[in-house]
């Protein structure tokens, strides 16, 4: 029998500690207001987005609902395509498929993916003798640090240019001031080197487009560009929740996704569909021209068709991970992402329960949600999360 | 989903327990709790049930069992010797004689008297009430809340046969979270219940043409209820009120259905965060430059309290008052 009483405890603990560090108050604290200020800029500048967030709660309802022929459909299209799909029904799978393309003793490139944290796959990646280089530059402070992600969009949000200069004098050897622009030069030298070297790049997706099989990844720094276009292989890993039917829609999943995840307008938006190719020389189609030369798309399930299932779940899987909620979140604000377990707040304490760590993992979070409801009112997908967390509540209660 | 067994936080149980054997989260006995109606001699019918759960009366207890854990470590063994056993709480529910010998008598008049001032309000506002008094049982809003749904269930028959006895067509809350599983909860769990429910601040608004002007030097805001603002969708209601009394009020950067959460909910659980977030909101409030806050719900007047008690050192501390107080000083000045 799990004794939550000691979960509690150490749980607590964390979370007082949390709420008291100056670093995260001031980071959150400037974090909110930065939200705040540009969503409500950008959204009287695109009026249109609430009603186009109206039509993606329908678009990605239906598709939940729907999702075992859009899995077939995605994997056929990436197939057409000249790419290797395959279904990952657990963590496990996802994990070895991932491994086996990989194999050992090589250097990948990872973009930022909350579905590579939920999977834990640098570490499993590492432990099997490769070398992973997070290329987000937030994810990279963090690896060099052993830390975990403090925010979905913005994981370090609570280290500041001082740390983060301390923690690059001692890695690469050298004196980094704590200059912002100098320590960015600093990560940008170093991974353009394993970009070129790397034999993989990994990254996740924004959404899929089962008709095409178009990956849409949504991005500022261009790590992701360089990452799934440099290396020779570029393997997708990709939850089973974010295929769309058509390209049209998730055109429509990405723009909301940005508008609400303080895009803004985004750097880049990457659509990639297949492996690189080229027929210029006698229309002889081959592949790897600049580009991959292969690709792989990983569909990972890992709880996600359980959550489906669960009438009063299931509307968690349309989170578009736009992370609005957590800036509007009261315990999130003092607390950053230790009130999580991979995922973060009271959406978090959800996704945790279903497919990272289960009810037990996910009970200190459930208990700590306050359902004061604003996230909902945040939320683009309008997604329930208070009575969702009543639910859940009710479960750990009745066991 | 993994499913396992897992067991319970005690003070979860505790709150359990003494409502599903007391009536109540603190087993306090159900004349303690109507103490405050004594002299006003309301019938047990009518159409209008005055209901306060008594969730104001219980207020500085509830402080008292949460800085009773503040002070502990909920995992040691003292605790769990004091608070664990199920079997103890049982029998005999926390020890409310030692919670009361540490609540301050002031504190005890003071949230005695909220129940009090509301009833004289509404009774001045020509409304009839009647009152359960010592039968009156707790909504279970925290039954509801933290997932005994099973325990809700044979609960809420109780607690809607007390409520049929008055004959009511109405039922007046003053607490939002009663309101809040009176409206949405049981009417899913009980077959028959037929009541209408209002909350205190919505009575005051119909008559607001009848409430005194009050000619304070004081700048108020508004703290929202969550519940009140996003459940109940009551929020211009309270600036209406303090209109028509002439009150300036200012708003806070997050008002409305955008309001903060004071804190309350996970008091019992998580007191130091609880008492973090509620610091943060005061000074949210404070911003606004106003010498008053107003709220209208017991658990966030109480955590509101509790966050500003947090910053010792602070001299012109702002002032917090649930609305009922402030409106009962209209009427007596
Ligand atoms: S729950 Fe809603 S607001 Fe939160 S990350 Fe998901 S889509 Fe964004």
């Amino acid at each position: 029998m799990a004794d939550l009483q000691k979960e509690f405890n150490s749980y607590t603990k964390d979370l007082n500690k949390a709420s008291k560090d100056e670093n995260i108050k001031k980071a959150i604290t400037r974090a909110v207001k930065s939200y705040r200020e540009t969503t409500a800029e950008t959204l009287t500048r695109f009026p249109h987005t609430p009603a186009m967030a109206e039509e993606v709660r329908e678009i990605k309802t239906k598709s939940i609902a729907n999702n075992s022929e859009l899995l077939k459909q995605a994997m056929e299209s990436v197939e057409r395509n000249k790419g290797k799909a395959f279904y990952a029904k657990d963590k496990q799978e996802a994990l070895e498929m991932t491994a086996k393309i990989i194999g050992v003793g090589k250097t990948i490139v990872k973009g930022k993916s909350m579905l590579g944290e939920e999977l834990a796959i640098r570490e499993y990646l590492e432990e099997k003798g490769n070398e992973v280089w997070e290329t987000d530059l937030g994810e990279f402070i963090l690896q060099l640090n052993h830390e975990k992600p403090m925010h979905i969009l913005s994981p370090s949000i609570h280290v500041p240019r001082e740390q983060v200069a301390e923690l690059f004098t001692k890695f690469f050897k050298k004196e980094v001031p704590p200059d912002i622009a100098q320590e960015v030069a600093v990560v940008r030298e170093f991974l353009r080197e394993k970009y070129f070297t790397a034999d993989v790049g990994i990254s996740g997706a924004n959404v899929v487009a089962a008709d095409t099989g178009a990956m849409v990844i949504i991005e500022n720094e261009g790590n992701v560009r360089l990452s799934t276009g440099a290396p020779p292989v570029h393997i997708v890993l990709v939850g089973i929740e974010k295929i769309v039917p058509t390209f049209q829609d998730a055109m429509k999943v990405a723009e909301v996704t940005w508008r609400y995840a303080q895009y803004g307008v985004p750097g880049y938006v990457n659509i990639i569909s297949g492996p690189s190719k080229t027929g210029d020389i006698e229309k002889v189609t081959t592949y790897g021209a600049h580009g991959p030369k292969e690709f792989y798309v990983i569909f990972v399930d890992n709880g996600r068709s359980d959550m489906a299932k669960e009438e009063e779940f299931s509307e968690a899987l349309n989170c578009l991970r736009c992370g609005g909620c957590m800036y509007e979140c009261p315990v999130f604000q003092v607390t950053a992402g230790h009130f999580g377990h991979v995922y973060m707040s009271g959406i978090g304490a959800v996704w945790t329960a279903f497919v990272a760590g289960g009810l037990e993992k996910a009970a200190p979070l459930v208990f700590t949600c306050l359902r004061c409801g604003r996230c909902v009112e945040r939320c683009p997908m309008k997604i329930n999360v208070p009575s969702m967390i009543q639910k859940l509540r009710e479960q750990v209660v009745d066991g | 989903m993994m499913v396992a067994e897992i067991k319970l936080p005690p003070v979860l149980e505790i709150i359990r327990g003494n409502i599903v054997k007391h009536g109540n989260p603190l087993a306090m006995k159900g004349t303690e709790v109507a103490a405050w109606a004594k002299e006003l001699k309301l019938p047990e019918r009518g159409d209008l049930l005055f209901y306060t759960g008594g969730e104001y009366q219980l207020l500085p207890f509830i402080d008292s069992l949460v800085s009773t854990m503040t002070l502990m470590d909920q995992g040691s063994k003292v605790f769990s010797l004091m608070m664990g056993a199920r079997n103890i709480i049982n029998k005999t529910g926390i020890n409310a004689e030692k919670l009361y010998a540490s609540v301050l008598a002031k504190d005890r008049e003071r949230f005695n008297s909220i129940s009090y001032k509301a009833a004289i309000i509404l009774q001045k506002l020509g409304y009839d009430l009647c009152y359960a008094g010592k039968k009156e049982l707790y909504s279970g809003a925290l039954l509801s809340e933290l997932g005994f749904s099973e325990d809700m269930k044979s609960y809420a028959v109780k607690v809607a046969e007390v409520l049929k006895q008055s004959g009511a067509k109405t039922i007046v809350c003053l607490s939002p979270h009663a309101a809040e599983v009176f409206k949405f909860v049981y009417p899913k769990l009980i077959k028959d219940f037929p009541f209408e429910i209002k909350t205190f601040v919505e009575l005051v608004w119909d008559k607001r043409h009848m409430l005194p002007a009050i000619k304070s030097s004081e700048t108020v805001v508004i703290h929202d209820s969550c519940r009140l603002a996003r459940e109940l969708a009551i929020d211009e209601e309270l600036r209406d009120i303090l209109q028509s009394m002439g009150v300036p009020f200012r708003e806070a950067r997050c008002n409305r259905k955008w309001t903060t959460c004071c804190g309350g909910p996970n008091k019992l659980l998580f007191p130091d965060i609880s008492h973090t977030i509620a610091a943060r909101r005061v000074e949210e409030l404070e911003e606004t430059g106003a010498d008053l806050i107003l709220t209208s719900c017991p658990y966030c007047l109480s955590a509101l309290q509790g966050g500003q008690a947090k910053d010792k050192d602070k001299d012109n501390k702002i002032k917090i008052e649930d609305l009922i107080e402030f409106l009962y000083r209209g009427f007596e000045a």
